[in-house]
């Protein structure tokens, strides 16, 4: 069963998760929850199918990060400027996002639900490792979007811990006042936060369409954005832990396409990830923590 | 009314404890006017911000939203229309409405009503030889019960797990839809339908609901206050009993007991608890409630209209709900008018589709907009209604 196709398959299954998990944990580090990564996710995933369509697979991915962070913009102006309930302001985002996508979708292509097939990224292959037989299919053939996400992990870990920026945005996750009193931008930071996020998922959007089935599917994302969200809970607000929830929820799904018995309904099957998150959720595995002030608005010069 | 009144006069309290000033009661009577004034400002400043999307694509904004008006309101037929689609809304708004009053998130409202409608239909078929006196009320309390059962899960995670009941909701929304797929497709088929010619596949169905299941039409109400609905319309009992639940609901909330309770959890938890209340115990009747008539959203479709459950049974009245709910401010009344403004613009969208080629999604647009703006516009609304005061009450003891 542990074959390298398997895990292979494992891995890009846990790409959108891992990327978008990466991307959550810039918000929700600056103190926003970002309900909204869904949206954000479809967002992406047709904006880089369509615009992959006229224009290549590198402008589609450059267009998603930009649809993401567009919607994340709406989120942070509605929840850092405005106060308003950050789970409220992300339903909202979501709504839109879906809105907008069959909106421009009919508009656009005469259909709702799919996009016309689009070409990837140039795949990757690894001249030497490619020959050893059992790492065959883990390094050929393999999106260069894969890549990226697995250094995101250390690239965020450096920001957060040894970046003047990654402290800052910290600390107004943690302790906004006092971020403020030592001379912080609360609101700039919230909003690098928020728009990382949301590119993030716009990239995971863009990987999903462009890379994983080459064109936009509605319904495509099932979910993603907040199991990617959960899994950020369950990785702890560290990169290197959302890697491996994003992995577990990857293995999860790889062994759901693979186990074919007559027994199992697929219905039941198509349920093991959402089952799976809630009962790591449930922390039924283990206790997270969250930073201090997520989810409280900021109001600048509360404490005058 | 009463309801908007004593909500600003707690918010009053709230801001006493941080400035202890006595205030007159009569400068609070002007804010309420900009509370009434919120939501239809919200909805058309979403109608102009959804115009963008309408320029883009070549149309003009103001032709299309003439022709949602005269569509909507130019025959009876469009009427009752919009009244069986505020229907379902008014169910799903006091659904997350009840939760919003103790601070719970049902985002679940969308699955809970498919597992209501499951429940429902299943008595349905199932159950026979009852008369309709009997059968009919099983059929709904069935509803009520599928929809309660799955919210347990979600609250009972929340209160003994501390897990966030939006992600839990979510993810049981969608294994809900995978449930309902495998129970319709694959348990509770029926396999006697009759193809009509021999061509195409029979639909993917669950069997047809006893005559006594199904709810009876409100065309005798109707006629009795002089209107005559055209016979095609499936506008059904349904509503009235939703208006019923708006006013039991708003009895239940501002006139008993276990209405403080829960608004007093939904201020603050810890300081009902100091007060001896449970909070743990609150959600959890609470949400069960907003299980219970999320149970009830999608009845007025399946026993006023379809008389079965199929596989492509209405959804998204779970999120829309959230927008009903929002634009309300948890006010039964306000409910009630926003679930039938909610049905306007869906019958609205759908006239669009047909007269102006334009995409009844639309309508989505709007609904994600309007939640974001009228949210915005609370804010901004508290915050200007809290500069005027402190401006007001300088001013006072400056007099003094």
């Amino acid at each position: 069963m542990l074959s390298a196709e398997m895990l292979a398959s494992a891995i890009r299954l846990a790409v959108p998760v891992i990327i978008t998990a990466v991307g959550a944990i810039y918000s929700e580090r600056s103190g926003v929850i970002n309900i909204g990564l869904e949206g954000m996710m479809i967002a992406g995933c047709f904006t880089g199918a369509a615009v992959a369509f006229y224009a290549g697979p590198y402008a589609g991915i450059l267009a998603a990060m930009t649809a993401g962070a567009l919607f994340a913009l709406i989120h942070a102006v509605a929840s850092v400027h405005f106060r308003v309930d950050q789970i409220v302001s992300g339903v909202a985002i979501n709504i839109l996002a879906y809105g907008v996508v069959r909106f421009s979708s009919l508009s656009i292509f005469k259909m709702a639900t799919t996009t016309p097939h689009v070409d990837c990224l140039p795949k990757v292959t690894i001249p030497g490792l490619a020959a050893v037989p059992w790492l065959e299919p883990l390094v050929s053939k393999v999106s260069p979007l894969i890549f990226l996400a697995f250094l995101l992990i250390p690239f965020t870990a450096w920001v957060m811990n040894r970046t003047v920026f990654g402290l800052r945005l910290r600390s107004v996750g943690e302790h906004p006042l006092a971020a403020e009193t030592l001379g912080v931008n609360v609101y700039l930071m919230k909003y690098c936060g928020v728009l990382i996020s949301g590119a993030l998922a716009g990239l995971s959007g863009a990987y999903l369409s462009i890379e994983h089935t080459q064109m936009y599917v509605e319904g495509m994302t099932q979910g993603l954005g907040f199991i990617a969200l959960a899994a950020m809970i369950f990785g702890n607000w560290m990169p290197l832990g959302a890697m491996w929830a994003g992995l577990l929820f990857g293995f999860a799904q790889a062994l759901s396409l693979r186990v074919v018995t007559e027994a199992i309904p697929y219905q039941f099957i198509k349920m093991v990830p959402y089952i799976l998150t809630i009962v790591v959720l449930a922390g039924f595995v283990r206790r997270s923590r969250a930073p201090a002030a997520v989810g409280v608005p900021y109001e600048r010069g509360e404490a005058a | 009314m009463t309801e908007t009144r004593t909500e600003t006069r707690e918010e009053t309290q709230k801001e006493t404890r941080q400035t202890p000033v006595r205030r007159p009661r009569g400068p609070r009577r002007k804010y309420a006017l900009l509370d009434l004034a919120a939501p239809v400002l919200a909805v058309l400043f979403a109608m102009a911000v959804a115009s963008v999307a309408l320029l883009v694509i070549g149309k003009n904004p103001l032709a299309v939203y003439g022709t949602m008006f005269a569509f909507s309101f130019g025959r009876l037929d469009s009427v009752a229309a919009i009244l069986y689609k505020a229907t379902p809304l008014i169910f799903s708004g006091l659904a997350v409405a009840v939760g919003f009053r103790a601070k719970l998130f049902n985002i679940g409202v969308e699955g809970q009503y498919l597992i209501g409608a499951f429940c429902a239909s299943w008595v349905g078929f199932a159950v026979k030889g009852l008369p309709a006196a009997v059968h009919l009320p099983l059929v709904v309390l069935a509803g009520a019960l599928g929809g309660a059962l799955w919210a347990l899960v979600p609250i009972w995670l929340k209160v003994k797990r501390g897990v966030h009941e939006v992600i839990s909701t979510i993810m049981l929304n969608h294994t809900a839809f995978l449930l309902l797929h495998y129970l319709i497709a694959d348990v509770f088929m029926d396999k006697t339908q009759v193809i009509v010619g021999g061509a195409g596949s029979p639909r993917v169905r669950m069997p047809l609901m006893e005559p006594t299941a199904l709810m009876p039409k409100l065309h005798g109400l109707a006629d009795l206050i002089g209107v005559e609905l055209p016979s095609h319309s499936s506008l059904n009992w349904m509503l009235v009993f939703g208006i019923l639940l708006a006013a039991g609901l708003w009895y239940l909330v501002w006139r008993t007991p276990f209405g403080v309770e829960l608004r007093a959890v939904g201020h603050s938890p810890d300081a009902a608890e100091a007060a001896g209340i449970n909070p743990s115990a609150v959600y959890f009747k609470t949400f069960l409630m907003s299980g219970a008539i999320a149970g009830l959203v999608g009845l007025s479709d399946l026993i006023g209209h379809f008389g079965y459950l199929d596989i492509d049974f209405p959804r998204g009245y779970g999120f829309t709900g959230i927008a009903v709910a929002l634009v309300a401010r948890n006010n039964s009344l306000g409910i009630i008018l926003a679930a039938l403004l909610f049905g306007f613009l869906s019958r609205g969208g759908l006239g669009i589709q047909v007269l102006e080629k334009v995409p009844m999604e639309t309508y989505v647009i709007l609904q994600g907009l309007i939640i974001l703006t009228i949210v915005v516009f609370w804010e901004v609304i508290r915050r200007y209604v809290r500069a005027r005061q402190k401006r007001e009450e300088a001013s006072a003891d400056a007099q003094c």
